[in-house]
């Protein structure tokens, strides 16, 4: 008898609980919360994660002056890429609420173009350099255009 | 209390199906008050499985013998301790105990996603409850009811195997089928991310804890099984390719090839169909193994008639799961496209393919092995064995390859390694490792493949504690900290990388034991008491083991047992006394034959291991008659063994520290406050 009871119970229990979202209208989000990552945002952070470990690597003596240039101009060129992609993907949706990612944005791609990579060599040069310090070839703005993947 | 247990499990089962389907509907038609239906019909499951379970093990605590699984497992006897784990100590139990683990992780998944991640939902709930439907069906339909009910009941149980009365074996299974239920998260979110086409890396990222969680369970689930067979079996070993070892191995390859592998496709946006292959993969895996492991189909292959039924149910389970992931994959093909490229053989993005070639080639290989006999015995009707041998040749080759990489791929560079990079980095490491593969030479250790072991290691034990050391030195530089702190701040800035390292060095403790098994020394010898056996080991010390002759007690039926017949050996090393060791004979009332308990001693180097092999006459000794206290001994010297215990645990806080978050919310908005011009100059990257 209790166990009748008990089973009586549970299934209006479960019927009550698993029914009453269809028959109230209770609504499940389905859509993106703010503060998640978006693809291109996702993008962005790798490529500039993939710049820090360059960087920790040279400064941890893993990789020496030559490489580091190289890779560090390869992985430039990637993180400018994933920058545009997400300023892009942001010109559609920006919002007055998005100053600080701009500003972020911004800094993020000047402290980047400080390091603008050699279309030759690789070598990161200071910002405003007409010609690579490292090479001597001549560097012009386009120069890391031409070498990123083509963006999403 | 088991009656309604057995009530909720029918009521289960309707719920699972209305909360699948409501998944996939609510998913495609994007309605919320659907998708919230499904998500609460997961945590209606939970709860009716927790019902279900708790009626099995009121079933077992009650002795009540009506039912079939309590007689066939249990009997008045029985330690309560084991009456509990009766849950998972036969096929049907574990079924329902598999579902049960399934759901809370299920249910655990949608709280934690109840307000991020939710496009990804409709779908994982309803992957997640299509699975433990399927277990539902099983369990109800495939002749495998946990709460199927004799005809009679019977006055006593059968009792408990003896075997399987030892402190591992009740935590290894639930260990293990821990780490095979999380796999089915991020099998879930691979399967959604398919069907709502968000291919990017972000379903990875999502279910990167749970990948470590079952990962974590899976290592620890192999190494409490290794310890159970190594204390219980009595023959001094841990693992013996054995069908059921081999299939929870089997998962743990390739789950281990996608941990790796996920940092590619995070990296480099590269190898994402493997990425989806190998998830697949792995959750097919850790359904094969529980069919394997439960269907009977191990015990013999001539009792496969009997099990025809979830034999049937399982292989057409599978067979679905296959046929649809392959379909979502090639209908999501143009998607998966690569975003990058090998540039080089010799890169880190080619270390990393190559451990996932060997590790996908050590399962199949395994597998292989595993499979042969049964289907040469099944068409042909006649038992082939692969035996040990057969692994050995194939998998240590590749374990040794494995073990190098180890070393290698966290190290060399991406993209291209150049050979400046190669030499700076690996010149010392690669010269440490020679000198102690020849000093070990110099002192006469000359067992190839152990010595190989040995040298590799070192090798990778180098590149690792290089890696530490030139770390904290960068950061103690640029950071301006003293040496433990900026080790710390090393550690926890990046966890992931950090403790990925800590867990390889438990890895190549466990290598390292393996190696020693070389090296084992064994000497059987008939003694009377008083008698003296000198075993030297191969570290150069002598034990001295004095038999001290047989004790007997008489059990009377308690804890189901009859007697037992104890050895007893005092024990001194290099002539100074450290103890006694005790081995013994234990007749059961439940089997026929007398099971043999052995003693262990366990120092850091290696483990003196005794076995009482046979006695003269167990009569007479139970007869106290004193002419009979003759016996064979067997006493082992088992060098480095308790490194598998010691890598285990170095393995599990190396993972622990993964597992952390790296960089709470907080710091990461602070760090947004401040703007991300930081990336020049914060060492070691911060990692979501």
């Amino acid at each position: 008898m209790t166990s009748l009871l008990g089973a009586v119970l549970v299934t209006a229990m479960v019927v009550f609980f698993i029914l009453q979202p269809v028959v109230k209208g209770l609504q499940a989000s389905l859509a993106r919360e703010d503060d998640e990552l978006t693809d291109t945002e996702a993008r962005k952070r790798v490529a500039l994660l993939a710049l820090r470990d360059v960087e920790f690597d040279f400064l941890s003596g893993k990789l020496d002056e030559e490489d580091y240039r190289n890779l560090k101009g390869e992985f430039t060129a990637e993180a400018l890429a994933a920058l545009e992609a997400h300023e892009a993907a942001l010109d559609g949706t920006a919002t007055e609420g998005d100053e600080d990612l701009e500003a972020e944005i911004a800094l993020a791609r000047e402290s980047l173009r400080g390091g603008v990579p050699c279309g030759e060599c690789g070598y990161g040069n200071a910002p405003g350099s007409r010609f690579c310090s490292s090479c001597g070839s001549g560097l012009t703005r386009g120069a890391s255009a031409g070498h990123s993947p083509a963006t999403a | 209390m088991t009656i309604l247990g057995e009530f909720a499990l029918w009521i289960a089962l309707p719920v699972a199906i209305w909360g699948a389907t409501l998944g996939y509907v609510g998913g495609r038609t994007q309605r919320g008050d659907l998708v919230l239906s499904g998500e609460r019909s997961v945590h209606a499951v939970t709860l009716l499985l927790a019902i279900a379970a708790a009626g099995v093990m009121a079933a077992f605590l009650g002795d009540r013998f009506e039912y079939w699984y309590v007689a066939s497992y249990s009997n008045r006897e029985l330690e309560t301790f084991y009456k509990v784990s009766g849950l998972w100590a036969g096929q049907r139990g574990s079924l329902l105990f598999w579902a049960l683990l399934l759901s809370i992780f299920s249910s655990i998944c949608v709280w934690l996603n109840r307000k991020k991640n939710r496009e990804f939902m409709p779908y994982v709930v309803g992957v997640l409850l299509t699975i433990v439907g399927f277990f539902l069906i099983v369990l109800l339909f495939a002749d495998v009811n946990p709460f199927e009910r004799l005809a009679f009941t019977p006055a006593n149980g059968q009792g408990l195997n003896p075997q399987l009365q030892n402190y591992w074996m009740t935590i290894h299974p639930p260990t293990l089928y821990l780490g095979f239920t999380a796999f089915t998260i991020p099998f879930a979110f691979a399967i959604s991310a398919l069907l709502n086409g968000r291919l990017d890396a972000r379903w990875i990222v999502l279910t990167r804890r749970w990948t470590l969680v079952s990962w974590l369970f899976l290592s620890v689930g192999i190494v409490f099984g290794m310890r159970w067979a190594y204390e219980e079996l009595g023959w001094g070993g841990y693992w013996f390719w054995d069908p059921v070892e081999n299939a929870s191995l089997l998962p743990w390859l390739t789950a281990t090839a996608f941990v790796h592998s996920i940092q590619i496709q995070e990296n480099r946006g590269m190898l994402k169909i493997w990425n989806m292959s190998l998830v697949v993969l792995t959750f097919l895996l850790t359904i094969f193994a529980t069919f394997l492991t439960r269907s009977g189909l191990i015990e013999s292959v001539h009792s496969f008639a009997q099990e025809l039924k979830i034999a049937y149910i399982f292989l057409s389970f599978m067979a679905a799961l296959v046929g649809v992931s392959v379909m979502l994959i090639l209908y999501r093909m143009p998607q998966l496209r690569s975003e990058n490229r090998i540039e080089s053989f010799v890169s880190r993005e080619s270390a990393f393919l190559f451990n996932n070639l060997f590790l996908v080639g050590v399962a199949f290989a395994v597998m292989w092995g595993t499979l042969f006999p049964l289907i040469a015995e099944a068409v042909t009707g006649e038992k082939i064995s692969v035996g040990p041998p057969f692994f050995q040749k194939v998998n240590f080759p590749i374990g040794l390859a494995l073990l190098a990489l180890v070393g290698i791929g966290p190290v060399i560079a991406w993209r291209h390694a150049t050979r400046r990079n190669l030499k700076k980095n690996f010149l010392w490491p690669v010269v440490f490792g020679a000198v102690v593969v020849a000093a070990l030479w110099s002192m006469g250790v000359r067992h190839g493949l152990a010595v190989t072991t040995w040298g590799i290691s070192a090798f990778v034990l180098a590149v690792i504690a290089v890696e530490f050391w030139k770390g904290t030195k960068a950061r103690a530089r640029i950071e301006g900290e003293g040496y433990p702190q900026a080790l710390f701040h090393l550690v926890t800035r990046n966890r992931r990388r950090w403790g990925g390292y800590i867990v390889h060095v438990g890895l190549v403790m466990i290598f390292v034991a393996f190696a020693g098994s070389a090296y084992n020394v064994d000497v059987r010898q008939h003694v009377q008491p008083g008698d003296q056996v000198e075993v030297v080991s191969p570290f150069g010390n002598t034990y001295t083991l004095t038999y001290e002759g047989l004790s007997v007690s008489v059990g009377r039926g308690q804890r189901n047992l009859d007697w037992q017949i104890i050895a007893m050996l005092s024990v001194a090393a290099d002539g100074v006394p450290v103890g006694t060791l005790t081995t013994e004979k234990r007749q059961y009332v439940t089997t026929e034959q007398p099971m043999t308990e052995v003693g262990i001693r366990s120092v850091i180097r290696e483990d003196l291991y005794v076995i009482l092999s046979a006695l003269d006459d167990p009569g007479g000794v139970l007869d106290n008659d004193p002419s009979a206290q003759g016996a064979d001994l067997q006493v082992l010297v088992k060098p480095l063994v308790g490194w598998i215990w010691y890598g285990t645990m170095v393995l599990i806080v190396g993972t622990l520290i993964s597992l952390w978050p790296s960089v709470d919310r907080r710091e990461l908005e602070r760090e947004r406050a401040s703007g991300s011009g930081d990336a020049e100059r914060v060492p070691a990257g911060v990692e979501a």
